[in-house]
């Protein structure tokens, strides 16, 4: 491996910008980090450079650990967006600036920096000073001088910023030709994914400091495994859909037969659809994919290539999309190829059948929440609580409103129709264990518990009760710390007092939950390790320090209330319980 | 031009108007610069004639002989050697204090910005009678160093030490905004490239802000050389040994040598301008570069 980042951390004034990171980059892969601003890319970037330093992990580049050796030593070379070329040196001196460094004779100097500018095209520039060339020009001599020491390592940060479309197009072709020619490994880090999928072998995308997803852009693009990637990589309509053992069910109707998966129960998932994958056609008839609706025109944006149009969804069509704001709920985008709208021209207003050529369905564990409560107000208190309203917004998705009169009372069944999808959500007042209790026992997979003044947290506390519950308890923590900056801590509890052997055996557990969570859920945590009662101890850790979260996964309700009496009552912290394998 | 306006509304109506040739325009720009030539020549070219004027009055041999007196080549001795030393030292502790105001991040930062300043804000007199409160034979450590035969107070130390403390402030006020606004990135790629922190230094840092470096040094020069409040406190005035040019002039002139004040004026005048003509050159051959 080229470069090896091992659980990097860094931290500006107590908030991580980068968290917990770890990649493998090979050797000549071209690699793009991705992201909105603010994602720490850059910051990640500059660390593996050397120019900032790690709070906590690991960096290696070709097998040597470089975390603690000072930039200058790191062989790397370095591209910035704002070419950072030495204006008072002529273009020949600052190629051979680096060869000066290492004392190389004038004649060899020369001769590398002539092979430079070729390589980037810039033959003839020596003596000009970096003020008389184009922001394209500069921004080739950066490279060339980045490229003259032999660097094992090129670093690109944002080098087309400055630069307008077309010369940005040109240098694009010219840095890949080079770093093709060299074989050398290549991190570039834009915001641009356009810039991103013409450039990147693989493809990393970094959001508040994690870097969610690692794949080639294809596979990125066709299965993101994140609300964020799908929609951060190119447009993407996201339903709420059923997961039935017919397949997926979009709006009541049955898409994706080929995701049959007969026994399973029926739970809520998050459907994917590009625009570029819906039909539209003058009559169901006519559709050569799954019918899903029928939908007016609302806006039609001609872009050169592709139309883009909008499309109002029947109020008949029971497919709510996860969108920013209800007006946009029922908006469905599409983009189609002239040779489409050739085919079937369609003007605004026009009623049209809609369908559906391929949905792709996340693997997120959170679709939806619901707040739950006896009373239509409280409940609708409830789900304007600014922590979920956060996790809402930030997950792209939607707070739905479920009133129970009867709830909490032992015997009572429910009085809502149907089941229980998503994540159900309940204020912590009173007698919270035994609200959970009932929701627990009458379906509800995903149950958070929520106290009114809870503030996002800062870190998040996992624990699971039982191994059934395992990987839903991993999964459900990393939909969440996906989209909330904190650190995540995962506490191997075990009964009786510390021995060696039980110590040993408590280590291997943690360190099998350590590779489970970052090998199948792309998730960084780290792991303590307690003996004595499994709530007792859970309790006393988040007593320990404000803005913290426990995210428990259960099996069994047997002892629930006398297990969680202590966590749930008073309602200190937010907890979530995940229900799996039970009855 | 007003004969060709119409007279009444019009005129009020062309004369709201900015950027309009109008009479209105032509008197006022008539009047800024009368004003300023009158001012200037008031209080800036009379004073410097009559100091060339009296200084010349007797003849161009009787001016060469008021530089023959051994007191006031001693005088100019004394001035060019605390320049000497003086400006290269804050030439050095400016570079220091906006490489860490412009570079670092650090707790009272502002602090120190401000404290920079203060020279300029003090007194001269003030200042220079700090030195004497702390080096002065009833000064704090004033037993100490007359025990051990140091002689900081009305000696070479304390002229250098009082214009040192008026003239610091000169080079970091200049260099402090521009460090803060060229940035670290050509640091960074220096050091990306193998180069250390001197390398860095003088190959990057100090070309990039070299022209504002020379600007504050010249400033700083013109205001060492000057200097007459606090020097005149910590100097005791010993003739042909701790007087500097400006102290001199002041004694010849109350001792009615007219001549011989004016004629050492002219050449304290003739080193001013001499430093403006290198900051103008400055500023004309480093500014227009960026």
């Amino acid at each position: 491996m080229s470069i090896t980042l091992d659980q990097v951390t860094k931290h500006y004034g107590g908030a991580p910008v980068v968290n917990d990171v770890s990649l493998d980059i090979g050797d000549g892969e071209f690699f793009v980090l991705l992201g909105p601003s603010g994602s720490g890319k850059s910051t990640l970037l500059r660390a593996i450079a050397g120019l900032s330093g790690v709070d906590h992990g690991r960096i290696s580049l070709h097998g040597r650990d470089v975390t603690h050796v000072a930039a200058r030593k790191r062989g790397v070379g370095l591209v910035f967006q704002n070419y950072a070329l030495f204006r008072h040196m002529t273009v020949a001196d600052n190629i051979e600036f680096a060869l000066r460094v290492r004392h190389m004779r004038a004649r060899a100097r020369r001769a590398r920096r002539e092979e430079l500018l070729r390589l980037v095209a810039l033959e003839g520039m020596d003596d000009r000073l970096p003020a008389q060339l184009s922001g394209g020009q500069q921004q080739r001599v950066a490279v060339a001088r980045a490229l003259a020491h032999k660097p094992e390592v090129l670093l690109l940060d944002e080098p087309f910023g400055a630069l307008d479309a077309k010369i940005r197009e040109e240098l694009r072709r010219t840095i890949r030709q080079v770093q093709r020619e060299l074989g050398i490994t290549t991190v570039l880090v834009t915001h641009d994914q356009e810039e991103a999928f013409a450039m990147a072998d693989r493809i990393g995308i970094m959001n508040q400091g994690r870097l969610l997803e690692v794949g080639a852009p294809h596979e990125l693009y066709a299965r993101p495994a994140t609300r964020f990637v799908a929609t951060f990589l190119g447009a993407a309509n996201l339903f709420l859909a059923r997961r039935t053992p017919d397949g997926i069910q979009v709006g009541g109707k049955t898409m994706g037969s080929a995701e049959r998966a007969p026994g399973a129960p029926e739970h809520e998932v998050v459907a994917v659809v590009r625009p570029e994958e819906v039909e539209l056609a003058a009559a169901r008839e006519s559709l050569g994919s799954r019918y899903l609706g029928n939908g007016v025109i609302d806006e039609i944006t001609f872009t050169g290539a592709l139309e883009r149009l909008r499309v109002q969804l029947d109020e008949a069509v029971h497919a709510p999309l996860l969108a920013a704001s209800d007006a946009d709920a029922r908006a469905l985008q599409v983009t189609r190829t002239r040779q489409v709208n050739r085919g079937f021209e369609v003007q605004q207003g026009q009623t049209v059948a809609v369908g559906l050529r391929r949905v792709h369905v996340l693997p997120t564990p959170i679709s939806s929440f619901t707040a739950c409560a006896p009373s239509a107000l409280r409940a609708d208190v409830l789900s304007r609580q600014p922590l979920l309203a956060e996790l809402v917004a930030r997950m792209k998705t939607r707070v739905a409103v479920r009133i129970e009169p009867a709830l909490g009372h032992t015997d009572a069944p429910c009085e809502a129709q149907g089941e229980f999808f998503g994540t159900t959500v309940i204020a912590a007042e009173g007698d919270n264990v035994e609200r959970a209790e009932w929701l627990l026992r009458r379906g509800v997979k995903d149950l958070l518990v929520l106290p009114e003044a809870a503030a996002p947290p800062q870190r998040v506390l996992i624990h699971w009760m039982g191994e059934a519950a395992r990987s839903a308890t991993l999964a459900v923590s990393a939909s969440v710390l996906r989209h909330v900056p904190a650190e995540a801590v995962y506490l191997g509890i075990f009964p009786g007092r510390s021995d060696s052997e039980r110590h040993s055996y408590g280590m291997r557990e943690l360190l099998d939950a350590r590779s489970e969570a970052q090998a199948a859920h792309g998730l960084e945590m780290r792991t303590e390790l307690h003996f004595g009662d499994v709530a007792q101890e859970l309790t006393r850790r988040l007593a320990e320090a404000p803005a913290q979260m426990l995210i428990v996964g259960v099996t069994e309700l047997k002892h629930f209330a006398q297990g969680f009496r202590a966590l749930l009552d008073g309602g200190r912290w937010p907890v979530l319980i995940v229900q799996r394998g039970a009855p | 031009m007003a004969a060709v306006l119409p007279h009444g509304a019009l005129a009020d109506d062309a004369a709201t108007r900015p950027g309009e040739h109008t009479w209105v325009h032509a008197i006022v720009r008539w009047l800024c610069i009368t004003v300023s030539l009158t001012f200037i020549a008031a209080v800036l070219l009379a004073p410097l004639a009559t100091v060339f004027a009296m200084a010349l009055a007797h003849g161009l041999e009787v001016y060469a002989r008021s530089f023959a007196d051994p007191d006031t080549l001693a005088a100019i001795r004394l001035t060019l050697t605390t320049a000497l030393v003086v400006v290269p030292l804050n030439t050095v502790f400016g570079l220091a204090a906006a490489w860490a105001i412009g570079k670092f991040e650090f707790r009272g930062k502002s602090m120190l910005i401000t404290l920079i300043d203060l020279p300029l804000a003090i007194s001269p007199v003030i200042s220079g009678m700090v030195f004497v409160l702390l080096f002065g034979l009833h000064g704090w450590f004033g037993v100490w160093l007359q025990e051990h035969d140091i002689s900081i107070v009305f000696a070479l130390p304390g002229i250098i030490l009082a214009t040192m403390f008026v003239t610091f402030p000169y080079v970091a006020r200049e260099l402090i905004p521009l460090m803060q606004q060229v940035g670290n990135d050509e640091e960074e790629a220096a050091i990306t490239l193998g180069a250390g922190g001197w390398m860095t230094f003088f190959r990057v840092t100090l070309p990039k802000v070299r022209w504002g470096l020379v600007y504050g040094m010249v400033l700083c020069n013109a205001r060492a050389m000057g200097e007459f409040g606090a020097v005149s406190v910590v100097s005791g005035h010993i003739r042909g040994l701790t007087n500097t040019m400006p102290l001199h002039i002041e004694i010849l002139y109350n001792e009615y040598n007219f001549v011989g004040a004016f004629a050492v004026a002219s050449l304290l005048t003739l080193l001013a301008v001499l430093t403006l003509v290198v900051k103008t050159l400055v500023e004309r051959t480093g500014y227009r570069r960026r």
